[in-house]
């Protein structure tokens, strides 16, 4: 029984690690810029903690991208309305509590699910400027959002951010955690 | 091996079963009850309930409830005294006699379905104890839906007359009015503020003519601020030029925080809103865990806590009693739950104590639905007042509360109504699709001054009246029964 248990884990464990590892892999075709899983840099909050990738390589090399669900969070019937609810919700205050918008945001969407992005500067004391994008979609009640920070040029830091969570395997993930798995 | 395996799986299946089946409520069976009883109901025409307030008026006892929108089943549910669809609003029902309420108006509210929709809060005043407010009229002020408040002269209940609208927001909720002076802390969403609730205050002294007095939140929530917003609110309690507090709950399931404002300097204070003319009432604020949020706050000032009665100082306390709201179904977040928190020493509020219903002796978060707590009785008549909180706990049902010391808050009493035809499923996604289950969602408790308490359902199961039986009775002061 116990070996039964030991070995159920081991294929558990095998079979995570496997996920992880074709998550990590860069997409055919873009073996130039790729996203890697780092570790979900920010203290706890009221939300459940998401997951967290650095761009390498490419237009997006060293943007890190901040995305989670957010469960019961949103106006079940009117979704991310203003832009006012992508500076609240979209996590870009973790990141510094400090941010400006640059301009006003944009309708966008992840598959079917509809929502804005904006982009910001960040005020971060290192004498270097830091841009940032935050991006709020919504499925029925739930949210989903992301946060991207680099130093390159924001709307290419969306562009590669959203292309990323396009990707088949991320759009399954993101479906999963909305329905709280 | 193998057959041991398969062993275990078949009784782990039966014993899963067999518990499901012990949790799961059915049509016709009998409530679950302790120290309280059904005095009367009403199916409210099987439309999702909000706030009720149980206004004395005259001699008789009317209740007024806050209704949600429709369901996407039901958007707008024929009101079989007129025989129209109509989208949720206000129900007004005669619990004169509270073995027999009758139910006498509904009053439409704004189309849209769940929060969308329907006028979710209602309070009530009499004209004549209002400064400049017509002495023959009742005025009822409600949401309606989530672009106005409104008021309607109440005074013949069956036959509500529009009075004022204010117009143009993006949210409303649970607003407070003082009914002494007309100060009305209306929670709005103003269009150019940077969060859904915020605070605008009014002079609703003269119902007929309303007189803006500022737009109030936290910093960062203004309009031209940037950086994080802070947490929207979720509702004020007053009290009073007496009291000259205002108690306001942020959040409502996350990153609760407890504001208390000096009402005089808010009143009086810089109307702009600057940071600074903001921060300028504040005596202070508690920020909670980001677990947990600050529906209601509920002053209880000046409280003899009998534990204290030898000591030499803090013989009495100023308690606020914290609700947070519980927001996913089947337990899909922490848990959300009452806490009391001593402002005795304002400037460092601190929490005491908290509550909340044993999961384990109901099975709650297999029910169905909602568990956690969502609201409390916020009359502070006499007869219960500092001694006895009602807590609306979802599929919980409704909990009474010995809350005498407030440092060790005990439940002595609760009521968990049947399920019938009218109440409405809960559903959570799985794989492959969503599971739903039936179950009572009590949503929102209210007392009146002779001691009933009137609860209703957010799942359409109607309102009901009870009354405290036993030793509960006892703990109010109330005569046995």
């Amino acid at each position: 029984m116990r070996r039964a248990v030991t070995i159920a884990l081991v294929l558990a464990a095998l079979g995570a690690s496997g996920v992880g590892a074709y998550q990590l892999a860069p997409p055919l075709g873009q073996a130039s810029a790729h996203w890697r899983e780092i570790a979900w840099p920010f203290s706890r909050d009221g939300w459940p903690a998401g997951r967290a990738f650095r761009c390498e390589g490419g237009g997006c090399d060293g943007v890190e991208l901040y995305v989670r669900a957010k469960r019961g969070f949103c106006n079940c019937d009117s979704g991310v309305a203003d832009d006012d609810e992508v500076d609240r919700v979209a996590d870009i205050d973790l990141i510094t509590p400090r941010f400006t918008a640059t301009a006003p945001g944009e309708l966008v969407h992840l598959g079917e699910m509809r929502g804005r992005a904006r982009r910001y500067d960040l005020a971060i004391d290192d004498s270097v400027s830091r841009a940032a994008i935050g991006i709020a979609v919504s499925r029925r009640c739930d949210l989903f959002v992301a946060a991207a920070q680099g130093r390159g040029d924001a709307s290419a830091m969306q562009h590669a951010a959203l292309a990323f969570l396009e990707a088949e395997e991320m759009e399954t993930w993101v479906a999963a955690a909305l329905d709280g798995h | 091996m193998f057959r041991c395996v398969l062993t275990a799986a078949c009784l782990v299946l039966f014993a899963s079963s067999t518990l499901v089946h012990a949790q799961k409520q059915t049509i016709g069976a009998p409530p679950e009850a302790s120290n309280m009883k059904l005095v009367g109901s009403n199916d409210l025409q099987a439309r999702s309930a909000y706030q009720p307030t149980i206004h004395h008026q005259g001699n008789r006892w009317i209740a007024y409830i806050g209704h949600h929108g429709g369901t996407d089943d039901v958007p707008a549910p024929v009101n079989p005294m007129t025989g129209q669809a109509e989208p949720n609003g206000t129900s007004i029902v005669d619990v004169t006699d509270p073995a027999h309420p009758k139910y006498l108006r509904h009053l439409p509210g704004q189309e849209g379905k769940y929060e969308s929709g329907g006028a979710q809060m209602v309070r009530v005043c009499d004209g004549k104890s209002l400064p400049k407010g017509d002495p023959n009229a009742v005025y009822m002020l409600r949401t309606f839906g989530s672009e106005a408040h409104e008021i309607w002269n109440v005074a013949d209940p069956a036959s509500p007359v529009l009075i004022t609208r204010l117009g143009g927001l993006k949210d409303t909720h649970k607003s407070w009015w003082e009914c002494d002076t007309g100060i009305a802390y209306l929670v709005s969403g103003a269009p150019d503020w940077r969060t859904r609730r915020m605070t605008q205050i009014y002079d609703l002294s003269d119902p007929a003519h309303p007189q803006k007095i500022r737009d109030f939140g936290l910093p960062g929530q203004e309009p031209g601020s940037t950086g994080a917003v802070p947490t929207e609110l979720h509702g004020p309690i007053s009290t009073g030029p007496t009291g000259n507090r205002v108690y306001f709950g942020y959040g409502t399931n996350k990153g609760g925080i407890l504001q208390i404002v000096d009402r005089e300097k808010l009143l009086n204070g810089g109307k702009e809103p600057t940071p600074d003319n903001l921060r300028y009432p504040e005596i202070s604020r508690m920020p909670m865990s980001a677990f947990n949020g600050a529906h209601t706050t509920f002053p209880m000032l000046d409280m003899p806590v009998a534990e204290f009665a030898e000591d030499k100082d803090g013989k009495t306390r100023d308690i606020v009693m914290i609700v947070d709201e519980a927001i996913l179904n089947e337990c899909g977040e922490a848990r959300q739950m009452v806490w009391f928190a001593d402002v005795t020493t304002e400037t460092r509020p601190m929490m005491i104590s908290s509550y909340t219903v044993p999961e384990a002796s109901g099975q709650f978060c297999q029910r169905g639905g909602r568990f956690g707590s969502h609201s409390a009785n916020e009359s502070m008549a006499p007869v219960y007042y500092k001694k006895m909180a009602f807590i609306a706990f979802f599929n919980a049902g409704v909990r009474a509360l010995d809350i005498r010391d407030p440092y060790h808050p005990k439940e002595v009493g609760y009521f968990i109504p049947a399920i019938t035809q009218a109440t409405d499923k809960r559903c959570i996604p799985v794989e492959g699709g969503e599971r739903c289950k039936v179950a009572i969602q009590t949503n929102n408790v209210e007392t009146d001054d002779r001691g009933y308490i009137y609860i209703v359902d957010r799942a359409n199961t109607g309102l009901h009246v009870l009354e405290l039986t036993g030793p509960a009775r006892a703990v109010a002061g109330l005569p046995k029964n």
